[in-house]
């Protein structure tokens, strides 16, 4: 039986109020192109429900409807006549999910080379040579350091285990 | 007219020549592009953000707190386009938020107060559309163009504010300024489905072969966009798709920057044309 976690309903609300605008029209569900491809089986109207009723073990940890599967195309939010935030609601249920360590393996390795360099992907020596080829300037990105301080911060570095471990 | 531009990642560091291109657009309509140091990842809106989206505000507050000029940040990028405005509107809409982001940015010596404006390259190319028209000394004849706008030129709209979310205009018109036609094609609004490539990419596959059908029935004979994310499921994945077709796809993908630098009279040679995975060239004879 799912259960209801309170403190989790309050933290979405928190995070995004306009979740309480909700009336389960399933307008977003109608317009989102993967709950077409998927058949539904992928359905942003259940997740705004679930977060509603503070089901975090459906949404977080069993993820069902699993919210990796949003492509982030925000056709949902532009269509909601209550202007619900559906998009930035599932940003924080992704964010509880990396509390959880239960998240795409390809995630974390994005997480992973901004923590290392910065940037999400560093300049390799063929890219380095195919840019003076190109005639492009060279790039002084972000010192590492500075990044890695906000990272460290904001608590970004706990969701991202270290390589081999 | 001087912007700042923000390269982000995925441009210069894995597809540099559609940094090229677009380089040489600007430096021939005399809008100058000023290089920043010290810009990190904007961070990107559909990986970073869901990690941890307060890291997210504070990188992006960060990057935006580096530019002073006049005109505000320019970038290539929709992603980092969607993200820079989306930190912006994030701050200027809640003083909060706005203070939390300080309060950590005080910690690497910096602040940011909200005020530095951003645009898409597409937004600046439409505001100079006459300036556009006029340098064009190779029409792009014959050129049937599938228009991608990609999700993030143009929504969350309140966040974006710029073409309409659902029925836009600009890059259609800024095609047919260089003499190309734009066809209709009926998934023209339809996500790319990149972003699910980290998740499912069997689901990302099957949205970028329905964009290809769509985009078959419609006559076009190459497509353009002004994404990077956009630009690697089309070029990248059109090959992957096609292994298993009796015919397969074969649609030139051109970034806008590279139909508007042709038309322009740049030469394919200079604008590495060739490190695209699908062929160009039965485009440009001529060229």
């Amino acid at each position: 039986m799912p259960i209801i976690n309170f403190e989790f309903r309050n933290e979405v609300l928190k995070h995004n109020a306009s979740l309480s605008y909700c009336y389960q029209c399933s307008t977003c569900s109608g317009g989102c192109p993967v709950a077409l491809i998927t058949g539904g089986s992928y359905n942003p109207r259940k997740i705004i429900e679930e977060a509603i009723l503070g089901l975090q073990d459906k949404l977080v940890e069993k993820q069902e409807p699993n919210p990796w599967l949003c492509s982030t195309c925000q056709t949902c939010v532009e269509l909601c006549p209550q202007k619900v935030e559906l998009t930035e609601i599932f940003t924080l249920i992704k964010n509880e999910c990396f509390n959880t360590g239960n998240v795409p393996e390809a995630f974390v390795a994005q997480g992973r080379a901004i923590l290392e360099n910065g940037v999400a992907i560093p300049y390799s020596k063929a890219i380095i040579s195919r840019r003076v080829k190109l005639g492009l300037p060279s790039i002084k990105t972000a010192s590492p350091d500075e990044i890695q301080k906000i990272l460290k911060i904001t608590k970004f570095e706990d969701h991202i285990p270290k390589e081999g471990v | 007219m001087t912007f700042d531009l923000f390269l982000g990642c995925v441009i210069p560091a894995r597809l540099p020549f559609l940094e090229a291109s677009s380089r040489k657009v600007f430096e021939k309509l005399g809008i100058k592009l000023n290089d920043v140091e010290g810009f990190s990842c904007c961070p990107d809106p559909t990986g970073i953000e869901l990690i941890d989206h307060k890291a997210w505000l504070a990188l992006g507050a960060r990057n935006l707190s580096l530019s002073n000029n006049n005109g505000g940040i320019i970038s290539f990028c929709s992603g980092c386009v969607e993200t820079l405005k989306g930190v912006n509107y994030n701050i200027r809409k809640d003083s909060m938020v706005k203070d939390e982001v300080n309060e950590i940015l005080k910690n690497i010596g910096k602040k940011y107060d909200g005020t530095t404006n951003v645009k898409h390259f597409a937004e600046v190319l439409y505001e100079n559309i006459d300036k556009v028209r006029e340098n064009v000394v190779h029409p792009l004849n014959g050129f049937k163009v599938a228009v991608h706008y990609g999700c993030h030129y143009l929504r969350p709209s309140e966040i974006i504010n710029w073409d309409d979310p659902f029925d836009p205009i600009t890059i259609d018109e800024i095609v047919r300024a260089l003499g190309a036609d734009s066809l209709e094609y009926e998934l023209k609004m339809e996500c790319c489905g990149n972003p699910l490539d980290k998740s499912d990419k069997d689901i990302s596959l099957k949205m970028i072969d329905n964009k290809f059908k769509s985009i078959q029935e419609s006559g076009a004979n190459c497509v353009t966009l002004v994404c990077p994310a956009c630009f690697q499921q089309f070029d990248f994945n059109q090959r992957e798709l096609s292994k298993d077709k009796e015919v397969g796809y074969d649609f030139p993908i051109f970034y806008l920057s590279e139909l508007v630098a042709l038309a322009f009279g740049f030469k394919p040679e200079e604008l590495g044309l060739n490190f695209h995975r699908v062929r160009t060239s039965s485009l440009l004879e001529g060229f």
